[in-house]
């Protein structure tokens, strides 16, 4: 009679373990997810498609979907929970803020600060976000979802993740996957439409050498550059603030220390938190959606407009600039703030047709002007939708 | 000797007398940031007599006085007073401590005009009734934060009286000599509510009324794109020609000290010269070694210790591999 007591109580016991099991929680959308993830882990490992982004958000989906028993505080979604905390930098938008920080401390200026016209280009790819905000609005999004969907056209996810936690919290676990998958696939996506663009005699044109910038000048930049896209975009500045603060930190040549931190362990420590946390972000009951797909066929369409406009604007540049002085079309790609995958996708299509052109140092001047674009356009965004 | 080690003297007591006005100025500051805080409330709306209108904890219906926090910071009205008496400033304390009492960004709080300050913390010891004006004041129990009179004449049972816009102030202007605008009766009582801007359109939603295409939107905006970025340009179009011309201009005075100088240095190559600056160039620059080129020429000891963080392995975004 006691043993019979021991064996119900102990079937009843397994029976409750079993319901909190991720067995028993599954669904065909967690199944999804996971696989989704490890996708991302194999292109990471295997094909080396920006791991250092894939591996943390791959992780996350495999973290983020596994079937949970709600109530136990252990979702991102579940407020205080320990994912949640670290998801509050994404939801409140102030690790965004801070990769800028590291991609100032990192970046170098000088082949925008020698030929300051690549900034145009620049801010003609920065079409990418408006032609997919007009898009966004045709298919039925709200305005403010429409914007959010739109940055990811600037390519620059967290520009992106900054700018969809502000307008579309709900969409931004799809929105920010989206634009790093996107991203990560720059050097297919941009180099058909390269092609197609330009003629041979085009993608031959031998750019004039960069001239050496000296240090002063390298020194104003971040300071001019702040105060006057922060003057003429103020909603920019979480962004622009940070980016060219970070670079001063590098350029100053006072600040070694903090500028080492910036471009190294902390810019690090975020991308592990946002991949993460992005990843974890995407739980099927909430990424599974229509929305979600919708938004990742957009993706694809504002990468294409915006590498297009890029191209086709430097073409136009071309017929109002000197002989001596016309850009290769192949670096109008460039212009999307994909920093440094654009200007190596530029480099690589540049020496396919002629070995001796090394077109990377022109590129990186349209491709450090887009990061400031896209920071631009978030502000325009920001104060136009809300 | 003796006066050298009076002026010594004498300047050090000047750095000290500058760093005590220093921290005197920042403990002004300090002191005005508080005072700023509280400056942020305002009273934003009440009702003098409540027959038919929102009833209290109690099951009361009162008067009622609703304080609008116009910063966009959490503030604490803890300490402060509400009073209607011009010449008893202290009369209601705001209790300190209540967690209740720190008002979030752009948000409400109400009290009770009731008479029955034994009800809680929101239960001011006068009702309006009685009241000419209404009067907040800071924790220091004299400067006033913001006061409003009560036009009795004008208002009718359950009729509230407040900002047209929350927390908003219109000013006198030449054209507009009306301040009275600023408050107005109310259409509806608000308490705890906002006055204005219960219907408001978003601003996205409007503009999808008049631009459903989005391409008003982005028109303005590439506009604004481009005219920072063309700003950008024309500033460091300029710098950078100054910077060619001041480098001219010492490579010129360079080799015109050369020439007077003699002959003798004239067989030594240019590139040299170039060499040995480029090599003192790169070792006094504190950061950044080099920029455009993979090899360098320095003096300065190259080897490092392998760290991860800087390995050139695991570099971000590196271009896909093909198999």
């Amino acid at each position: 009679m006691e043993n019979k007591g021991i064996l119900s109580l102990l079937t009843e016991n397994l029976q409750v373990f079993l319901q909190y099991t991720g067995f028993a929680n599954a669904t065909l959308g967690h199944i999804v997810m996971i696989l989704l993830g490890l996708l991302f882990i194999y292109l990471a490992i295997k094909k080396d498609w920006e791991p250092l982004l894939l591996i943390p958000i791959g992780f996350g989906m495999l973290v983020g979907n596994i079937p949970l028993f709600e109530g136990l505080q252990i979702g991102v979604y579940e407020e205080g929970s320990v994912l949640n905390i670290l998801y509050h930098g994404v939801q409140k938008g102030w690790y965004p803020p801070l990769i800028f920080l590291g991609i100032g401390a990192m970046t170098d200026f000088s082949s925008l600060i020698s030929n300051p016209k690549l900034l145009l280009i620049g801010a003609a790819a920065q079409f990418g976000i408006f032609g997919a905000y007009a898009i966004a609005l045709l298919v039925g999004f709200g305005p403010t979802e429409a914007g959010a969907i739109g940055i990811i056209g600037g390519a620059d996810g967290p520009t992106a993740i900054f700018l969809a936690s502000r307008l579309a919290p709900d969409l931004l676990g799809a929105i920010a996957v989206s634009a790093y998958s996107y991203m990560a696939l720059v050097p297919v996506i941009q180099p058909p439409i390269m092609r197609l663009l330009t003629t041979n005699k085009e993608r031959l044109i031998k750019m004039k050498a960069t001239r050496a910038v000296s240090q002063t000048e390298k020194k104003l930049f971040p300071i001019i550059g702040f105060l006057l896209t922060a003057f003429i975009v103020p909603t920019g500045i979480p962004l622009l603030g940070m980016l060219f603060f970070g670079n001063l930190l590098k350029e100053s040549g006072v600040t070694r220390r903090l500028a080492e931190t910036a471009r190294g362990p902390l810019i690090d420590v975020v991308t592990i938190l946002i991949g993460l946390t992005v990843g974890c972000s995407t739980q099927a009951d909430k990424f599974l959606q229509l929305t979600s797909i919708y938004i990742f066929i957009i993706g694809a369409g504002s990468f294409i407009i915006a590498t297009t406009t890029g191209v086709l604007f430097v073409k136009l540049f071309n017929t109002v600039l000197k002989d001596d002085n016309k850009i290769n079309p192949l670096i109008g790609n460039s212009g999307v703030s994909a920093v440094p995958d654009a200007a190596r996708v530029s480099h690589t299509i540049g020496l396919e047709y002629d070995n001796k052109n090394f077109l990377l140092m022109h590129a990186m001047g349209p491709n450090v002007a887009g990061v400031i674009g896209s920071a631009v356009a978030a502000g325009i965004l920001l104060g136009f939708l809300t | 000797m003796e006066t050298f080690h009076y002026k010594q003297t004498a300047n050090k007591m000047k750095k000290i007398k500058y760093n005590i006005l220093v921290l005197l100025g920042f403990l002004v500051l300090a002191s005005n940031v508080t005072a700023q805080n509280m400056s942020d409330m305002c009273i934003n709306e009440f009702l003098v007599t409540n027959t038919d209108d929102f009833v209290n904890d109690f099951g009361h219906r009162t008067g009622w006085v609703e304080l609008f926090n116009t910063s966009y910071g959490t503030v604490n009205i803890g300490g402060c007073y509400i009073t209607n008496d011009p010449n008893n400033l202290t009369k209601y304390v705001i209790q300190r401590g209540d967690e209740l009492t720190k008002i979030k960004p752009r948000q409400h709080i109400l009290f009770w005009a009731d008479g029955e300050p034994h009800r809680g913390t929101f239960h001011l010891n006068f009702t309006l009734k009685e009241s000419k004006e209404i009067i907040l004041v800071s924790s220091d129990g004299k400067t006033i934060i913001d006061r409003v009179e009560i036009p009795h004449d004008l208002l009718s049972e359950n009729v509230s009286y407040g900002r047209i816009k929350d927390g908003v102030t219109v000013m006198a202007t030449k054209e507009n000599q009306d301040v009275e605008s600023t408050w107005a009766i109310l259409d509806k009582t608000s308490p705890s509510t906002n006055n204005y801007g219960l219907d408001q359109v978003q601003p996205g939603v409007a503009l999808k009324k008049v631009d459903p295409y989005g391409v008003i939107m982005a028109i303005t905006a590439m506009s604004v794109v481009f005219l920072s970025l063309i700003l950008l340009y024309f500033v460091f179009k300029g710098t950078g020609k100054y910077s060619i011309k001041k480098r001219r201009e010492r490579a010129i005075l360079a080799s015109s000290d050369g020439n007077t100088q003699g002959g003798e240095h004239c067989d030594t190559p240019g590139e040299v010269y170039a060499a040995i600056a480029t090599a003192l160039h790169m070792h006094f620059q504190d950061d950044e070694f080099h920029d455009i080129e993979s090899t360098i020429l320095t003096i300065d000891k190259v080897t490092r210790n392998y760290s991860p963080w800087s390995s050139k392995i695991h570099t971000l975004r590196e271009t896909p591999n093909r198999k």
